[in-house]
């Protein structure tokens, strides 16, 4: 392979090509080497976090006696960071580009421009709305179509504005676009209960809703305690119809939780006794009396609700989103890493309860440490993960999990509907073939049949499984075809049009769709198979692209 | 005959209880003033009307014994002798009214409306009890296999008309009591009716599936003397069920109801000539949730027809207009049926058979 | 065919589609390594025998019409009681024909459940938990298929079409998503190729090409799963004239009866007898909240000699004893009969009956009260069922699975089989 490599004239440059070429025992050895040869003294905690992963993972492998993998090739990681920072692979000039780039720095180079890439925010958006949504919300109606609370949430990584800040802002639900997490849990405060904390404070209350949770600390008075902070609130109509339906959150002043005990002692009829909101293993909230002659309106009929003198959704907000909450930033961290490393330090990522404890506990608590240290700066955070030779690392190597517990070699993830429509777009060229409509949406409701067939792509586990329906929707619609055939403009009607030799259109059909050049036995094929056209050439280029598109190398981010 | 004008005025006379189960089918015996009215258990009782309208309600006098299931069709002679019942226990009886009556039994006739009030605590009424001359059918038609969805007695009482669910339409001699032509048809027989002249028969069809693709309806009428098909009028009538159907006396006019759940008003009257091709005219509004039975009334001008709403219209068919709306639609999201009507001789009375367990008998005032 | 299909009534449907499709295909890509040597997979590739066929009676069938009569009594209705081939057991006159299988059957009159309504009665009387829950359990369909599904075969390990579940494969995973079909048992959309057969050998052969020299140094279980997947998918539409009915069925379409239920059973028959682990039939029309004797009378003729016929055909062909037909839906019906000569759904007093692979036949098990308003002897609840359901086919009711770190069982805690149902 690194005899062919040489011979095109993109690969002949230096630089990380050039360590691609080592065979990769060597790379393994000299990545060890200079780990261990720089004396831990010596760093102090000037190092920047990068270095600190590094070290903390490596102390693991040593430890558990792992052969980490070799450094990803550019390549390779090129296509990875694509994908994870802006949620869609290069196009065929930037591969070219950053291939042919001898810069030592360019890996960093090019993660500094991805962070500022807009696309980043709205990846992120996206990434952060599965987190908070799901692919089946609660209230589908209302919250099926969330593009104005994408608008709202990619407005804040635009801005970097800090983890802890716009959580606050979620959980205030005082924000244009910001209010449809709580509309998603409209009149059932015991849902929002268990998403809350699950997603914000790491902990699984869920159990405790109908009994006193088997393992962990929590009882049923803990969740009903923390239930009671969205009890009072209600899901304003604000008119407009269909997907342009507005919702605002209104407070009432009154109303309590009411808890009847273990569901499986409770009887038909039975009232319950009101509970108190208390913050989780925290105090009681100290709530002052209403004013009195308060009068409530009515929630039912009225369009605003005014101010409640006492707001208990503000008090949790900043109860969440504090400092010192213990909760709240190891949660993050620990979600962060996942979302770019494969596995939570804690597995899975929103069980931080005593019984699952973290496979590098070091690591997690620096992790936690230097993001309250940097203000929740996420987007410090991930640069500083990216960067990491731990995240840079191959995906080769004979473990066999998707995503490997001692961080061995990279993880290996599906990618989204939302990453996978959009790789497809930019891989095929789709884009210069089809200028945009005006919604920005593609034709013969693509975008919904991706959901269908690419949304939920995993078991309980959250370990993938290909599915039948995936790949009879790949080989047999026309929503894949659609990217597939010539049109003016796409990949297949540029390599037709190309007066270029064969071997060099298939450089650049594997650039534009793998990211990479091909291998000599892969050159070989698809330029004997697209010589054989016989006049049916713009048959035995889509043919060429639709391989590569449903290659699991293109399935899967690596 | 009262002049339509007095057809205007229709005034409750009696409420005659008979709660056993739904009360299904009703007819006055000829020009008498005797009523039949058979129920879902598929018991008869026979009631002499008194002639003053202000007596207090009469008490049934017999029973009629045998059938085993709902009685779908009560029809009678002229002469008030012979009573024809179709019934979904798959026969058709004759009863002879005036046969001497093989022994007596008393009954409760508000047995189930006493059970109900005791069951939730409130007041009980009164038992109105009565005692019957209880007597069996004279013949036992079997010629069908399945529920005898509805019959028809022709104008000069020479021919019977049933039709099954089972698909088959039997023609029958009435006076032998035989069995004289059948045919079958593609789904259950639904409403079935005989034109004056002894010539035609309408009968619809319906295999009542919602979303099956063998779901069907249809409305053909057919020439009884061959039993072939003389006119489809299936398409007139797309998906719809035709519940109910009756020739005006003088056979120039049919009259279909739509039946079967239907949303809002669609239960419509439709009405067409028997003898020419036509879109049928349709008459508004619909009744609730469908159209349980339709009736002529002897002047040949005026239809009657119920629904599940409770509620009985009647329609001058000249002026394609209501005329008046008899009984007021009960309860709340779904009504009660009113399940047949039928007019006395003379026109002057009309008998409701109603779902909760009674008959109503009203007079138009002179 | 135009491969596009844009409808928004198909894109509304969750679960579209969606193949139940297992791990392995070691005959054709045993080169790739990975899954197919996992111990776990080898033992399933030696599994054989039990199958399941669920009658799905969607919107609930009435028991009272059905198999629970009552006549004489105000809640029994038109309906009459006939004799069967089972000495003491009685059934619908509008079931004459399963009337002769009764000796097969048992029928359950005593089940007490407790979702009421369509959606979360769906959805419980097909994973046996609430909805409510909110933990994605997975079907019946997809828990068979996991545990008696084929790996080595071509087609899905389960297969259904008409009305049927709303839960899909949940915590199972893809893998085990049903594989729908029509109402009327034909293919749906993106089984039909738009290339021709030759196109198709092209680009599958570059695409092997590329996976072999990714695998080569990739060996991360989903490329694996990825690339199996794609090879069923081709390996369905080389098997897929078993679903084309349109040759045998003139011939048996008088016993099934001429509707899309009917041949639905005879398809679902033709399947398991092709080794397909579990095949639901959905037959639609019993939410008779009106009309119920007629809406039931028709249903029943539709159900009486497809049912009949199935099992005859399962018999004959030495199959039963290793199916098992279960005749359900999510809830009963009312004793009482409302004002629109309906029943509505009815939960605590209902029948479901089971027939075949591992079910002692020619029983009644459990008894309603004279008017069938509730249970009298040995209630049955969702779980209870399903552990007998389970444990008739060989599966393990007590099977745990995990949802994140949360282990959950394959009935709930307490469920127990009823032995006096089982063979």
């Amino acid at each position: 392979m690194p005899e062919d490599r040489r011979q095109r004239p993109i690969a002949k440059t230096g630089g990380a090509t050039e360590m691609t070429r080592l065979p990769t025992q060597l790379w393994v050895f000299t990545f060890c080497c200079a780990w261990i040869a720089l004396p831990s003294v010596l760093w102090g905690e000037e190092r920047p976090l990068r270095q600190r992963i590094d070290a903390e993972v490596r102390a693991a492998w040593e430890r558990e006696q792992i052969t980490p993998a070799g450094l990803a090739d550019d390549a390779a990681f090129l296509r990875r960071v694509y994908l994870d920072l802006v949620g869609c692979v290069p196009s065929y000039d930037e591969v070219r580009q950053f291939l042919q780039d001898n810069d030592p720095q360019k890996r960093a180079k090019v993660i500094d421009r991805l962070l500022d890439d807009p696309r980043f925010a709205d990846h992120q958006a996206n990434v952060w709305d599965q987190v908070l949504f799901g692919r089946h919300p609660l209230n589908p109606e209302a919250t099926r179509k969330r593009d104005s609370f994408k608008k709202w949430l990619s407005g804040k990584f635009t801005r970097n504005e800090p983890y802890d800040r716009w959580v606050r802002e979620l959980l205030r639900a005082e924000e244009e676009g910001s209010e449809l997490f709580y509309v998603q849990f409209r009149n059932q405060p015991e849902e929002a209960t268990v998403a809350v904390s699950r997603i914000f404070l790491g902990t699984q209350l869920q159990c405790a809703r109908c009994h006193d949770h088997p393992f962990e600390n929590w009882t049923q008075r803990d969740f009903y305690g923390m239930a009671g902070f969205f009890v009072r609130l209600v899901v304003l109509d604000n008119g407009g119809s269909g997907n342009q339906r507005r919702y605002t959150i209104g407070e009432k002043a009154t109303g309590e939780v009411l808890f009847t005990g273990a569901v499986k002692d409770q009887k038909p009829g039975q009232k319950g006794e009101p509970v108190k909101p208390k913050f989780l293993l925290g105090p009681v909230l100290d709530e002052p009396p209403l004013p009195a002659g308060y009068k409530e309106p009515d929630a039912r009929t009225a369009k605003t609700l005014p101010k409640p003198p006492f707001s208990r959704k503000e008090k949790l907000a900043e109860w969440v989103t504090a400092r010192d909450n213990p909760f709240f930033a190891r949660a993050v961290a620990n979600r962060v890493w996942a979302q770019f490393l494969g596995r939570g330090l804690v597995h899975p990522v929103d069980d931080l309860g005593e019984h699952n404890l973290p496979s590098h506990p070091e690591l997690l608590q620096t992790l936690t440490d230097e993001l309250l240290a940097h203000g929740f700066d996420l987007k410090w955070l991930i640069r500083e993960l990216v960067n990491s030779q731990t995240y840079q690392l191959a995906s080769t190597g004979p473990s066999t999990e998707a995503l490997p517990r001692w961080y061995e070699r990279a993880r290996v993830r599906p990618l989204s509907a939302e990453e996978l429509l959009a790789s497809f777009r930019q891989a095929t060229g789709y884009d210069n073939a089809n200028p945009n409509r005006p919604d920005g949406r593609l034709p013969n409701a693509t975008e919904e049949y991706f959901l269908i067939f690419f949304g939920e792509p995993t078991n309980g586990l959250g370990e993938f499984q290909g599915s039948l329906s995936e790949h009879l929707f790949l080989n047999n619609s026309g929503q894949v075809w659609q990217f597939v055939q010539r049109r003016k403009g796409n990949l297949a009607d540029v390599l037709l049009s190309s007066t270029e030799p064969w071997e060099q259109r298939v450089d650049r059909l594997f650039l534009s769709i793998l990211s990479r050049l091909p291998s000599a036995k892969e050159r070989q094929a698809f330029v004997a198979h697209l010589n054989s056209a016989d006049g049916k050439a713009e048959a035995r280029v889509a043919e060429a692209i639709w391989a590569l598109i449903n290659s699991s190398e293109f399935r899967f981010n690596h | 005959m009262p002049e339509p004008a007095a057809l205007g005025q229709a005034k409750l006379l009696w409420t005659l209880p008979f709660d056993a189960d739904w009360v299904t089918a009703v007819c006055f015996l000829g020009s008498t003033r005797r009523l039949a009215a058979g129920n879902n258990l598929g018991q008869v009782l026979i009631w002499d009307l008194p002639e003053q309208p202000d007596a207090p309600p009469p008490l049934p006098r017999r029973r009629l014994d045998g059938h085993t299931n709902a009685i779908s069709r009560l029809v009678a002679t002229a002469d008030g002798r012979w009573l024809i019942s179709a019934s979904y226990d798959h026969t058709i009886r004759y009863w002879d009214t005036q046969a001497s009556p093989q022994g007596q039994e008393t009954l409760t006739l508000n047995a189930r409306a006493r059970e109900e009030a005791g069951r939730r605590g409130g007041k009980v009424p009164p038992a109105v009890e009565a005692t019957v001359n209880v007597q069996p059918a004279t013949q036992v038609l079997r010629g069908h296999r399945d529920w005898v969805s509805d019959l028809a007695l022709s104008r000069d009482e020479q021919l019977l008309l049933s039709g099954g669910d089972d698909g088959w339409v039997v023609l029958w001699d009435r006076p032998a009591a035989k069995e004289q032509r059948r045919w079958q048809l593609p789904a259950w027989a639904y409403a079935v009716a005989l034109s004056p002249d002894n010539r035609q028969a309408l009968v619809s069809e319906r295999r009542p599936l919602v979303f099956d693709s063998s779901r069907h309806a249809g409305v053909r009428l057919w020439d009884v003397t061959s039993g072939t098909v003389q006119r489809d009028l299936s398409s007139d009538f797309k998906g719809i069920y035709i519940s109910a159907a009756d020739y005006s006396p003088d056979g120039k006019l049919l009259a279909l109801g739509r039946g079967g759940e239907v949303d809002g008003f669609n239960g419509k009257v439709f009405l067409l000539d028997p003898a020419s091709p036509g879109k049928p005219r349709e008459l508004s509004p619909g009744h609730q949730y469908g159209i349980t039975d339709l009736a002529f009334h002897p002047d040949g001008r005026h239809l009657a027809s119920s629904g599940r709403d409770t509620v009985v219209r009647l329609w001058d068919t000249a002026a394609a207009k209501v005329v008046q709306e008899i009984g007021k639609p009960r309860g709340s999201q779904f009504k009660d049926w009113i399940h047949a009507i039928a007019f006395s001789a003379d026109g002057r009375w009309l008998a409701t058979a109603d779902m909760a367990g009674a008959v109503q008998v009203w007079a138009f005032s002179a | 065919m135009n491969p596009f299909c844009s409808k928004r009534e198909h894109i509304s449907r969750r679960a579209f589609l969606k193949g139940s499709l297992c791990t392995a295909g070691g005959l054709v890509v045993a080169n790739w390594g990975g899954l197919v040597h996992s111990p776990t997979i080898a033992a399933d590739v030696e599994r054989r025998g039990k199958r399941c066929i669920l009658l799905w009676m969607n919107g609930g069938a009435s028991q009272i019409d059905t198999f629970d009569l009552k006549p004489g009594r105000p809640t029994g209705g038109p309906f009459r009681p006939i004799a069967t081939r089972v000495p003491g057991i009685q059934i619908c006159e509008y079931l004459p024909r399963l009337a002769q299988h009764t000796d097969k059957l048992a029928v359950i009159r005593s089940m007490r459940t407790e979702s009421p309504d369509h959606p979360d009665g769906i959805y419980h009387m097909h994973t046996c938990y609430k909805m409510a829950e909110r933990t994605p359990h997975p079907e019946i369909g997809a828990m068979v298929a996991k545990y008696l599904g084929r790996i080595d075969a071509d087609l899905p390990s389960f297969v259904r079409m008409g009305p049927t579940g709303n839960a899909g494969a949940g915590y199972l995973g893809p893998q085990y998503e049903p594989f729908s079909l029509g109402r009327d048992g034909k293919l749906s959309y993106f089984t039909t190729p738009y290339v021709d057969a030759a196109a198709e050998q092209r680009r599958g052969d570059l695409w092997r090409l590329l996976e072999t020299e990714f695998a080569r140094d990739h060996h991360a279980e989903p490329f694996a799963s990825h690339r199996l997947a794609k090879e069923r998918a081709w390996r369905l539409l080389r098997a897929k004239s078993i679903f084309d009915t349109s040759k045998d069925w003139p011939e048996v379409c008088e016993r099934y009866g001429n509707t899309d239920f009917g041949r639905c059973c005879f398809l679902a028959r033709k399947l398991v007898e092709a080794g397909v682990a579990f095949v639901e039939v959905g037959q639609d029309n019993y939410d008779s909240h009106a009309d119920n004797f007629v809406c039931h009378k028709a249903n029943m003729q539709v159900l009486d000699p497809a049912w009949s016929a199935l099992l005859e055909d399962l018999d004959a062909r030495g199959l039963l004893q290793d199916t098992l037909v279960i005749w359900m839906g999510e809830v009963g019906r009312t004793p009482y009969i409302n004002n629109r000569a309906g029943r509505d759904h009815y939960i605590r007093a209902w029948t479901i009956v089971l027939a075949g692979g591992g079910i002692k036949g020619g029983q009644v098990y459990g008894a309603t009260d004279a008017d069938g308003k509730e249970v009298k002897d040995n209630p049955v609840s969702e779980g209870d069922l399903f552990a007998t359901i389970y444990t008739a086919l060989g599966i393990n009711p007590r099977t745990k699975h995990y949802v994140g770190t949360r282990p959950v069982w394959a009935t709930p805690e307490g469920s127990r089989p009823i032995r006096e149902l089982l063979a």
